[in-house]
């Protein structure tokens, strides 16, 4: 009984460990912004081909925004993975949430293939995509550096911004979170940012 | 140069890998046990492929893929390694050494005493055993020791040395050294093997986040999300022990019962 007492004793402290708090004095586990930056306006085309102003067609909700490439072989795929993974533990969160996957890769991110991309994380995302210009424009309306083309040929890859902003309805990004956010960050800050309105 | 298997942080690729860490760990030992043998004289031929399966599967579970698989990208992988070292390493190893280099080798690293001690004490072997696996499925065990390759090296070791420390009442090369008694065999091996490890496991399958960042943030491996993968290497421990403990508590009962009848 001993050894079984001390095995969960052992187990609660090493999940507890896992858990360590990050938690800013902010109250966010996400990289807070100050001051907060407010929502850039852009206007893209969406996987319907629509377009779709980014402003205006998210108003009073909690946007993620994020700038990668359906070919990235590892931090967006993850990301994504992350979020949709957290807004499954939150149906009240998810229903107030929209996020917004912005290739800067249009030369080879169709609509389809952006589409397809997603779908495998959320049917809800919403794919973007634009000119390169038109997507240089939104990454600096964004405040994030803009995507470069690494190698050359059909196998080049993007070296783009891994972070996702994270929009309150009152259209201010109080947080970012880089690549190597956790689940459990994810779902302890969501929440918050939908309540942040007070600009 | 890579000599042993650890999380690369990098999206999985089926091209091959060299671990030269891997083949000295294999060939080393086996080429000194074949040796030791020639000169000996020979050994039964169950012995020996014992021994060369335990080599077999050291080899298997500690080089690519499975070892890299297991140390940066799937848990259940990590599981099933951590099974293979435990269940079926381990004891091959002491069922493959004869009596002769088991006491020679042991003589000789000044630690036939602390074997002989240890063989004798149960409790302390079965609460060693399960603290090594408390340690290395800890969060903060797997995501620390799987980030370096010196790491990942100590906690596959420690595996195999927990192994061997668990097994050794049981299937000890040195006769004396066995516990004698079917029962108290019996009992221990489920308390050490059959019931603690449960804890781990059900914490595995039932948490509702991924535990170690090191395969929560690893780049996918086919169609598993990170906690579906965390799910299945609580069902691999739970599971892939059974057959082997229940299976050796079966051997030990009939071996008990037949030799209670030929008194």
């Amino acid at each position: 009984m001993l050894l079984i007492a001390g095995v969960v004793a052992l187990l609660t402290a090493a999940c507890a460990a896992a858990g360590t708090d990050t938690t800013s004095a902010s109250g966010f586990d996400g990289t807070v912004l100050d001051p907060p930056e407010p929502k850039p306006e852009f206007v893209l085309t969406d996987t319907q081909g629509n377009p779709f102003d980014f402003q205006a067609d998210t108003q009073g909700d909690l946007t993620l925004l994020y700038f990668g490439y359906t070919y990235c072989p590892d931090i967006c795929p993850v990301q994504l993975a992350q979020i949709a993974a957290a807004l499954d533990k939150l149906p009240d969160v998810e229903r107030h949430t929209k996020v917004v996957f912005v290739t800067v890769d249009p030369e080879r991110d169709t609509p389809k293939v952006i589409r397809s991309f997603l779908d495998k994380f959320d049917t809800n995302f919403i794919g973007l995509r634009g000119t390169i210009e038109e997507v240089e424009a939104a990454q600096r309306a964004a405040g994030v550096s803009v995507a470069a083309k690494i190698g050359e040929g059909d196998d080049y890859s993007m070296a783009h911004a891994a972070q996702v902003i994270a929009y309150a309805p009152d259209g201010f990004a109080y947080t970012q979170y880089p690549y190597g956010t956790r689940q459990t960050q994810w779902v302890h800050d969501l929440p918050l940012v939908l309540d942040r309105t007070d600009s | 140069m890579k000599l042993w298997c650890a999380a690369l942080n990098r999206p999985w690729s089926w091209h091959w890998i060299a671990y030269p860490g891997v083949w000295v760990m294999v060939a080393l030992p086996t080429i000194w046990y074949l040796v030791k043998v020639h000169r000996h004289g020979g050994v039964d031929r169950r012995s020996r492929a014992a021994f060369l399966a335990a080599m077999g599967i050291f080899w298997v579970s500690s080089d690519w893929p499975v070892g890299t698989l297991g140390a940066g990208y799937l848990d259940w992988v990590h599981m099933l390694q951590y099974l293979l070292y435990v269940l079926a390493i381990a004891p091959l190893l002491l069922l493959g050494t004869p009596e002769w280099m088991a006491r020679q080798t042991l003589d000789r690293l000044h630690l036939l005493g602390a074997y002989r001690w240890l063989s004798r004490h149960l409790l302390v072997s079965g609460v060693i055993f399960n603290i090594v696996l408390l340690a290395t499925h800890s969060p903060i065990g797997v995501d620390t020791l799987r980030s370096s390759q010196l790491g990942s090296f100590a906690m596959d070791m420690s595996w195999l040395a927990s192994g061997i420390v668990l097994w050794a009442p049981i299937v000890n090369p040195i006769e004396e050294l066995r516990t004698q008694s079917f029962a108290l065999k019996m009992v221990y091996l489920f308390l050490s093997a059959g019931v603690v490890p449960i804890v781990p496991a059900s914490a595995l399958t039932f948490a509702h986040y991924p535990l170690y960042s090191t395969y929560e943030l690893a780049p996918r491996v086919g169609r598993l999300t990170a906690l579906e993968d965390q799910q299945l290497a609580g069902i691999v421990m739970k599971l892939g022990m059974v057959p082997v403990i229940w299976g050796a508590i079966g051997v030990m009962f009939f071996r008990w019962a037949a030799q209670e009848r030929a008194r």
